[in-house]
């Protein structure tokens, strides 16, 4: 089964997740918010399926291109 | 020889001619659903409005005289929208419309007719690169650039359309241009995986590094990417009708339209959470005329919208930051992209339009080792060297240095929304500077220290010093644009500017 990372867009911090592993997502779902520039930043479902793998948690310090989340 | 014998020859030759290059090259294409030279001129302009020139040329190369039609182009003028154009097309049937002496100085002279008669210039590639053996050679190569200028100083805009497989001048002439679409499925890249190839051992599918994905999402080269054929030439049209003929002349006008939307719903789409991020583009919708926003260079650096749109019939140029993308910071993709719009309106008198929310210029190592220095001040350079009458809207955010380059300073008028928040930094980013200090530490304290510095930052602080011309209710920035943009119509030149960014790159 492909996996496809949701990736972090900047470096900044998981300001709180809105899924847990075996969630089903459609495409454009919001995921999770990230923290950065002093703004909330929505990661959005690339593709739709289930949540297999949420890799980070909650104040978690992330960098860019960080994959998060991974949806199979 | 009678001059009947001499009309059986003209029709003869221009028959051979017009037929292009050999019939199972066509039924390919024709099977695969892709145009030839003459069915995409003819799709492109007014009906039988074409009149070419250089049908009758063909190779330097005597032995390839019965095989090189036209020299592989299709080229002339005619009329799109009832207004003249001159096409060069490239005919790949013929020797792959690849680059030879006699095909390049038909595109010269399609350039020059362009500059020198103020009428744009279309430009619909596929070119398998040099030619082989004409190119060869210091003779071959040297004579390529001998006949003529390459530099074009945008007398006249230039529309582009990659087509299929596009190497050498077809890409070279793509990236002058200031309008470039592509179909996907064509390739635009200096050259062929048959030469990386052997040049560099790289054995790579050329739409990986020359497809739509690359050149529209990565580079930006692309502005506009399409699924047809049918779809890349109307889109040439709508670019060419947001465009002035030429440099001295105004952009065309039409009858004024409706708003896109709603202004009630500018109050919806912006949140009230002023930590929470939307889709700047939504807002644009309603601000401009109805099904006029024409976004160009769309996938890339997301965070700086940029498009042309109508206000009230009128053309104007929108730079629109993006709080989806990267929070709206903007980084050295956005500045280039951004220096590229610049160039393109204040080239053709265009009103340039800018609605602010950033938190800034993206910081950090990745916008240092891309030298976001310089291309911050390429960015204020364009905008200060630039002579178009510019209205600023500050909508949210607009902090550090990226407020100077939002309009401070530069802008005619620029209106703030009661939700403006101006200064060098966020606030809390500033109390960990200034004080060491992040929320949860003595709250009292930090309370007194953050208040004070959020009514220093309010949009009525801009406006008490004048610095602001005015704070304004979302709903009310149409109308301000409308009456502002019927002010600066630089009466006393017409409308039309310096053009000092008219040899500027034209590409970043």
């Amino acid at each position: 089964m492909k996996r496809t990372p949701v990736l972090s867009e900047l470096s900044g911090t998981i300001w709180e997740i809105s899924v847990a592993t075996g969630d089903v997502v459609e495409e454009g779902q919001e995921l999770l918010l990230l923290e950065s520039m002093k703004m909330e930043i929505p990661c959005i479902a690339p593709v739709s399926g289930t949540v297999v793998e949420i890799a980070v948690a909650k104040g978690d310090a992330v960098t860019a291109d960080q994959p998060l989340i991974w949806i199979a | 020889m009678s001059f009947e014998d001499k009309i059986a020859e003209l029709t003869a030759r221009r028959e051979k001619a017009l037929a292009m290059g050999p019939p199972a090259r066509h039924e390919k294409r024709r099977a695969d659903g892709i145009m030839n030279a003459r069915e995409r001129i003819a799709a492109l302009i007014d009906a039988d409005s074409f009149a070419e020139w250089g049908l009758l040329a063909v190779s330097i190369r005597p032995e390839d005289h019965d095989r090189s039609a036209g020299d592989g182009y299709v080229s002339g003028t005619a009329t799109v929208d009832g207004r003249d154009v001159v096409i060069h097309a490239a005919d790949f049937t013929t020797l792959g419309a690849s680059t030879s002496t006699i095909g390049d100085k038909k595109f010269h002279h399609a350039k020059n007719n362009a500059a020198k008669n103020g009428v744009p210039l279309v430009l619909l590639n596929e070119c398998a690169g040099s030619r082989i053996p004409d190119i060869m050679g210091a003779q071959g190569l040297h004579r390529a650039g001998e006949h003529s200028e390459l530099w074009r100083d945008r007398s006249s805009p230039w529309a582009a359309a990659i087509l299929g497989l596009t190497y050498g001048d077809g890409s070279f002439y793509a990236a002058m241009s200031d309008f470039v679409v592509m179909r996907k499925g064509a390739v635009m890249a200096v050259s062929s995986e048959h030469v990386t190839a052997v040049a560099l051992a790289e054995t790579n599918d050329p739409r990986d590094f020359g497809g739509w994905e690359v050149q529209s999402g990565v580079t930006g080269l692309v502005d506009r990417v399409v699924d047809t054929e049918e779809q890349a030439l109307a889109e040439i049209r709508r670019f060419l009708s947001y465009m002035p003929s030429h440099s001295q002349e105004l952009p065309p006008r039409i009858a004024p339209g409706e708003p896109g939307g709603d202004a009630e719903k500018l109050l919806t789409l912006l949140p009230e959470n002023p930590k929470r991020a939307y889709d700047v583009r939504k807002i644009v919708e309603v601000l401009f005329d109805k099904g006029t926003v024409f976004p160009l260079k769309e996938r890339f650096a997301q965070t700086a919208f940029t498009a042309l749109a109508r206000l009230e019939g009128e053309v104007v140029g929108v730079i629109a930051i993006n709080p989806m993308f990267k929070a709206g910071a903007l980084d050295a993709d956005a500045c280039d992209k951004i220096v590229s719009f610049i160039v393109l309106c204040d080239s053709f008198n265009i009103p340039l339009i800018t609605l602010a929310d950033t938190p800034g210029f993206m910081v950090g190592a990745a916008g240092e080792r891309q030298k976001m220095p310089g291309k911050i001040m390429n960015y204020l350079q364009a905008l200060g060297a630039s002579t178009m009458p510019k209205l600023s809207v500050i909508m949210r955010k607009s902090y550090g240095q990226a407020h100077l380059n939002m309009g401070a300073g530069y802008a005619d008028e620029m209106a703030a929304w009661f939700t403006a928040e101006v200064s060098l930094m966020g606030r809390e980013p500033a109390m960990n500077v200034l004080h060491r200090m992040r929320s949860g530490d003595t709250p009292e304290q930090y309370a007194a220290l953050e208040a004070q510095m959020a009514r220093d930052t309010s949009a009525y602080a801009l406006a008490a010093p004048f610095m602001a011309q005015t704070v304004i209710d979302p709903r009310e920035t149409r109308d301000w644009l409308v009456r502002m943009r019927r002010l600066h119509q630089r009466r006393k030149t017409n409308g039309i500017g310096a053009h000092r960014l008219s040899v500027w790159p034209t590409t970043y």
